[in-house]
């Protein structure tokens, strides 16, 4: 048998659609798994660095390490630049087995992610928490210690989406100005020429017409900016791209309890 | 005559589709061999990496286990030999990977019994600084673990690609050889337990 050749099928498929977030083992309650998911995509948006925490009821034989890092590297955890993904891999503590965590950081972060800092992270930080049952506040907590020493290597603001923003608006500021002028002076030399009320109903009209046009236009915008990111309509959470592609060396740090 | 160009014609059309054949294959599997070199070198870089930890190690146990000289020897002992052993990255042959395997193999078991006996000296697992050693050794053996198995992954689509036809002409015309793989045995090469 030769577990380099059985280590890919035994971990999980890549969730479709792409998740930061993958409960397998059912430990976070629903209101617990929207922060978190919530706490890494904004953490992927700002810095292009991706956690993903797995949690798995069984480590099919192999080491916690071990498993962390195939899961990166099947999934393509980071981008394909930088190799900067991390996974966080949680095998909750049962009656009859102990618990087991994993960190395993992508080529990229291995320099501001060193073993020792992720055994650390895990003996005093994270291990605490889940010892007492707490596996929310661990993960939270093990996840920002992450992201601190993550975000001072590799921190690239993911442009796409707030582009919109800043120059929408100021076309569309720019536009109603102007439109807005012209409806004014065209009112005023109707009422010099002596016709109240009457005139004036056109004007407003075409003012409406293009206040409603706009956000119409605006509305547009936002389901399209809503389906790229997975939808928000349906509950889930949404904004996450997708993996990169990142690769993974084996580096990082394990612990039991 | 006009026979004879389309004869000519023809002919040149089969001679510049072979050349194309030929150089395409020739240029895949140079490729391959380079993934498969590249593969090889994080393989080397890593089982290094073990091996630089170990004087920090030896002398940090040294410190709280000094009668433990024999099996602090030992590690000495099957690290030197361990990295006397070099294969050449161009031929990558299985006997040469074996035996790598089987040197480092005896580093991974000796650094077993080494962290074995820690286990007896409560001070020396108190100790910060080995922690840290072993932390580091942990992510090292993790990354071996990672690095054999993508050399295995670029090995195996190397040799498919020597072997299948027809691409197999080529390999052996410009003699192509199959690599090594890296196998897991039972025993000798397992890594070192690092659990307490």
């Amino acid at each position: 048998m030769l577990p380099a050749i059985c280590a890919s099928y035994a971990i999980p498929a890549r969730p479709e659609p792409a998740r930061l977030l993958n409960d397998y083992a059912g430990i976070f309650t629903p209101r617990e798994r929207m922060a978190i998911e919530r706490m890494l995509v904004e953490f992927d948006d700002s810095t292009s660095n991706q956690i993903a925490v797995v949690t798995v009821n069984d480590l099919e034989g192999y080491s916690a390490s071990a498993y962390a890092t195939q899961i990166g590297i099947e999934w393509g955890i980071g981008t394909g630049e930088e190799d900067n993904g991390i996974v966080l891999l949680i095998k909750p503590k049962t009656g009859s087995s102990n618990g087991d965590v994993a960190i395993s950081v992508g080529y990229g972060l291995e320099g501001a992610i060193p073993d020792v800092y992720c055994n650390r992270i895990i003996d005093r930080i994270i291990i605490p928490y889940f010892a007492s049952g707490d596996y929310f506040s661990g993960t939270v907590a093990g996840c920002s210690k992450l992201m601190d020493l993550a975000s001072g290597e590799i921190s690239v603001h993911r442009e796409d989406k707030s582009e919109f923003s800043l120059f929408g608006l100021l076309g569309l500021f720019i536009m109603f100005s102007i439109l807005f002028f012209i409806i004014l002076g065209r009112g005023n030399g109707d009422d010099k020429g002596g016709n109240n009320g009457g005139h004036g109903g056109p004007a407003d009209d075409i003012l409406k017409g293009i206040i409603i046009g706009s956000m119409l236009g605006g509305g547009r915008d936002r389901n399209g900016w809503g389906g790229h990111s997975g939808g928000y309509g349906g509950g889930d959470f949404g904004g996450f791209g997708g993996f990169g592609g990142g690769d993974f060396g084996g580096g990082g740090a394990s612990g039991r309890w | 005559m006009k026979k004879g160009l389309i004869v000519l014609i023809a002919v040149a059309a089969v001679v510049l589709g072979l050349f194309f054949w030929v150089k395409n294959s020739y240029n895949s599997l140079v490729y391959g061999q380079e993934q498969v070199s590249a593969a090889w070198a994080q393989v080397e870089n890593v089982y290094q990496r073990r091996a630089d930890l170990i004087p920090n190690l030896v002398a940090t146990v040294k410190g709280y286990a000094e009668h433990e000289s024999e099996t602090l020897e030992s590690v000495i002992a099957a690290r030197s030999a361990a990295t006397r052993i070099t294969v050449d990255p161009e031929k990558l042959s299985s006997a040469e990977i074996e035996e790598y395997q089987a040197a480092q193999g005896e580093l991974g078991a000796a650094l077993g019994r080494l962290l074995m006996i820690t286990e007896n000296y409560p001070d020396l697992k108190a100790n910060q600084n080995f922690a840290d050693l072993q932390a580091q050794l942990e992510g090292t053996e993790n990354r071996i673990a990672t690095e054999r198995m993508k050399y295995n992954d670029a090995a195996r689509a190397y040799n498919t690609a020597v072997r299948s036809f027809p691409k197999n002409i080529i390999a052996s015309i410009f003699n192509f050889e199959t690599k090594g793989y890296f196998s897991a045995k039972e025993g000798a090469d397992t890594a070192p337990v690092v659990e307490f």
